[in-house]
C-alpha cells in the first residue's frame, strides 16, 4: 500500500510549492515530486503590447526578482533592434545588476539559508527562522544585514528610478546617466559592500566550516548530483552575472559548450511532465534520458554553484581567493555537492561588491553617452542574464511596428527544476524510512531544493518565513488519511 | 510624523491589484493626511518602507476561501499566524514587528489591515472581479475612517 505525504507550502521559500512524497509499502519512499503552481495567461497578455513595455511589464510580474527580469528584457530590445547601448550604459547596467544580486544573495543567505546552516538544520523549528539567526550570530550583525540592503537599495532608486521595478532600460542603452555629484555615494556604499562580503564570508567559515556536522551534511551522498552546469562567463572564462557567453561544463569539468545567449534554442530544449506545470529544461546536445544524473543525462543546473562550477574562476581579486579556496576544501572541481551553493552564493556576493567597486570607480560610469537610437526595423531578439537563482532567457518575437507577437520566457527556476526534482527524490529516499515523517525529516528535505532558491515568486510577494505548512497523508485511492498542520 | 497607508499586491495579476488600486484611489482624494505608497514589494524588504512611522495602514488581498468575494475584513497583526490560509503579502508581519523591535527600529506602533477576499489572483492581464471591483469603496472609507479616528486622537495631545 502506498500513502501520499504532500507538504504544501514549501516553507520559508519565496513564492508558494508543493512537495508529494509517495510512500511504498515498507514505509520508504517511492518517489517524491516538486510542484509550483502556475502563473496563467502572461504570453497572451503580453501580445499586441510594445516590445519597449516589456523591461517595465516582465519586472512587474515578479516581487521577487524584478531587476533581473528588467535587464534579460532590455538586453533583449538590444537584441530585437539589433543596436548596441555605449559602453557607459552597460557599465551603469551592471553595475545597478551587481547591487541587485548583491542585495537579493544577502537576503537568501541571512533569511532563508542561515536558519538551516547558522542555527542548524535540526534546531527546533521555531529557532530555524530569521531571529534565530540573529540569536545566534548577534543583533549587531542584522543591523549590518538591514542597513547593507537599504543602502543598495537607495543606490539602485538613485540609478535606475525606482529600486522595486526599475525603470531605465530602453532599447540601446539607459533612460538617464548617473550624475557626477553622485559617484561618490557608490564609492562609498561599493566599499563598505566589499568589507560586507569579507564579513558574510568569514562567518560561513566561522559557523558553518568549522562545524564538522554541517559539513558532513553539505558533503553527503543525498545531496550530490553529478550533473551538467550552465553560467556567463566573460573573455577569461570569469563569472559575469550581466554579458558573455553560456559556457556549460560536463560532470567531469570538462567544458562541453559555449555559446552566445541568442543561440540558446540549439541547445537548451523544455520537458514536459504531466504532473508539473514547469517545463524541465535539459540540454538537447545531450537529450532528454529521465530524471537521473550523470554525462548521458541531459539534466543541467544553473544558479551560484553551477556557475562556479561553469567558470574557471572569478574576475576580481578577493572573490578569486574564496573561489580557490571552495574547491581546495570540497575536493576539486565541479563541486557536485548542492548544499554547497549556499557557500557559493556568499563568493559571488563578494565578487558583486568588488565589481560594484571597480564600476563606482569608473570615469565613464558617470558619461552622459548612455543610449544609441535604434534604427533598424525589429523582428525577433533574445537576451540572456545570469538572475541571482541561475541564467535566465527572454525572447520577443514582433511585427514590424515592434509590437510583441511572442513572447517567451526561460526563468532560472525552470532551468533548475530537473535538478530541483532529483534532489528532493534523493534527499526523500535517503532521510524517510519506516514511514516515519517528523518536522526535523520534513525540514532537510526542504533543505534540498532551498538551497537553489527556486522562485515562483512570479504569482506572489510571500514574505518567507511564516507560510503554513500542511502534511497530507493520502491512501492509494488519494483518500486523505491524515492531515498535519503546522505553523 | 504622518501615518503610513500601504497598498500591497501586483497591479498586473487579476484581484491580487486590489491593495495597489485603492492606494491609487487613496492618493487622488486624500489631501495630505497619509502618506500613501504601493508597492509589489514583499517580506524583509517592506521593513524599509514602514520604518520610520508610528501608524501604518496595510491594504491587501486575502484568499482564505472561506469568505464570498469582495468581503473586506480587518486583521490584527499580531493575530495573523492563528488565521488560516492568510495572504502570503504579510504572513510574515509578526515576524517583522519582533525584528524591528529586537533590532530597536522605529516601527508602527499601531497597525491596521485593511484586507479584501479575492477570488482570482493568478491570472495575468485579468481585470478585478466584480465583487472586488465594487469592495473598492469601502476599503477606502475604511482607510479614512481610521484616519480620521487617528487624527481626532492627536489633537487634545497638541
Amino acid at each position: 500500500m502506498s500513502r501520499k505525504i504532500t507538504i504544501d507550502p514549501i516553507t520559508r521559500l519565496e513564492g508558494h510549492g508543493k512537495i508529494d512524497i509517495f510512500l511504498n509499502d515498507e514505509g520508504g519512499v517511492d518517489r517524491a515530486y516538486f510542484q509550483v503552481p502556475e502563473l496563467r495567461g502572461f504570453e497572451r497578455f503580453a501580445q499586441g503590447r510594445p516590445a519597449e513595455d516589456m523591461p517595465q511589464i516582465t519586472s512587474r510580474i515578479c516581487g521577487v526578482c524584478p531587476t533581473a527580469h528588467h535587464m534579460a528584457a532590455s538586453k533583449t530590445l538590444d537584441d530585437l533592434y539589433k543596436v548596441e547601448p555605449p559602453s557607459a550604459a552597460k557599465k551603469v547596467r551592471e553595475l545597478v545588476y551587481d547591487m541587485f544580486t548583491m542585495e537579493d544573495h544577502a537576503l537568501h543567505f541571512f533569511y532563508l539559508a542561515g536558519p538551516d546552516f547558522v542555527v542548524g538544520p535540526k534546531a527546533p523549528k521555531a529557532e530555524r527562522n530569521i531571529l534565530g539567526v540573529l540569536g545566534k550570530v548577534g543583533l549587531e550583525v542584522g543591523k549590518q544585514v538591514i542597513g547593507m540592503r537599504r543602502q543598495l537599495r537607495e543606490l539602485m532608486t538613485l540609478a535606475s528610478g525606482k529600486a522595486i521595478h526599475p525603470a531605465f532600460g530602453l532599447p540601446g542603452g539607459i533612460s538617464k546617466p548617473i550624475a557626477k555629484e553622485d559617484q561618490q555615494k557608490f564609492i562609498d556604499v561599493a566599499k563598505h559592500a566589499v568589507e560586507f562580503g569579507q564579513f558574510s564570508l568569514k562567518l560561513f567559515n566561522d559557523i558553518v566550516l568549522q562545524n564538522q556536522e554541517y559539513v558532513d551534511y553539505i558533503t553527503s551522498e543525498m545531496y550530490t548530483h553529478k550533473t551538467y552546469y550552465m553560467g556567463l562567463v566573460d573573455e577569461n572564462n570569469k563569472i559575469n552575472f550581466y554579458d558573455g557567453l553560456l559556457r556549460v561544463v560536463k560532470p567531469d569539468g570538462e567544458e562541453f559548450l559555449k555559446f552566445p545567449g541568442n543561440e540558446y534554442l540549439a541547445h537548451v530544449a523544455e520537458h514536459v511532465e504531466p504532473w508539473s506545470y514547469v517545463r524541465f529544461s535539459y540540454l538537447k546536445d545531450v537529450g532528454w534520458e529521465g530524471f537521473k544524473d550523470g554525462p548521458e543525462s541531459g539534466v543541467f543546473a544553473v544558479a551560484p554553484l553551477a556557475r562556479l562550477n561553469a567558470a574557471d574562476g572569478m574576475a576580481t581579486p578577493l572573490a578569486q581567493e574564496a573561489y580557490e579556496q571552495f574547491f581546495d576544501t570540497l575536493g576539486g572541481k565541479p563541486v557536485h555537492y548542492t548544499l554547497a551553493t549556499s557557500w557559493a552564493r556568499l563568493i559571488e556576493l563578494l565578487y558583486a561588491a568588488e565589481r560594484m567597486q571597480e564600476l563606482a570607480n569608473d570615469p565613464e560610469i558617470v558619461s552622459p553617452e548612455v543610449h544609441t537610437i535604434p534604427k533598424e526595423v525589429p523582428v525577433e531578439g533574445i537576451g540572456v542574464v545570469e538572475a541571482p537563482r541561475g541564467t535566465l532567457f527572454h525572447h520577443y518575437k514582433t511585427d514590424e511596428r515592434g509590437l510583441i507577437t511572442q513572447a517567451n520566457l526561460i526563468v532560472a527556476t525552470q532551468n533548475n527544476a530537473a535538478r530541483i526534482a532529483l534532489s528532493v527524490d534523493k534527499a526523500a529516499k535517503g532521510l524517510i524510512s519506516n514511514g516515519k515523517v517528523d518536522d526535523g525529516i520534513l525540514n532537510m528535505v526542504e533543505m534540498a531544493f532551498r538551497a537553489y532558491d527556486p522562485c515562483h515568486g512570479c504569482a506572489s510577494h510571500a514574505l518567507p518565513g511564516q507560510m503554513p505548512l500542511v502534511v497530507r497523508v493520502y491512501d492509494p485511492d488519494y483518500k486523505l488519511t491524515q492531515e498535519i498542520r503546522r505553523n | 510624523m504622518k501615518p503610513l497607508v500601504v497598498g500591497l499586491g501586483n497591479d498586473l495579476l487579476g484581484d491580487d491589484a486590489v491593495g495597489i488600486l485603492a492606494a491609487q484611489k487613496l492618493a487622488r482624494e486624500l489631501s495630505g493626511e497619509a502618506d500613501v505608497i504601493e508597492t509589489s514589494l514583499h517580506g524583509l524588504a517592506l521593513l524599509d518602507l514602514f520604518v520610520g512611522h508610528n501608524r501604518l495602514i496595510i491594504i491587501d488581498a486575502i484568499s482564505t476561501g472561506e469568505l464570498s468575494p469582495g468581503t473586506v475584513i480587518e486583521l490584527n497583526p499580531r493575530n495573523l499566524r492563528a488565521i488560516p490560509g492568510p495572504s502570503p503579502h504579510y504572513t510574515g508581519l509578526p515576524e517583522l514587528i519582533t525584528i524591528a523591535s529586537q533590532l530597536q527600529l522605529e516601527f508602527p506602533e499601531e497597525i491596521k489591515i485593511i484586507a479584501v477576499e479575492v477570488a482570482y489572483p493568478h491570472t495575468v492581464g485579468r481585470k478585478l472581479s466584480d465583487p472586488v471591483a465594487s469592495a473598492l469603496g469601502e476599503v477606502v472609507r475604511r482607510v479614512k475612517e481610521h484616519l480620521r479616528r487617528w487624527e481626532e486622537e492627536e489633537v487634545p495631545a497638541a
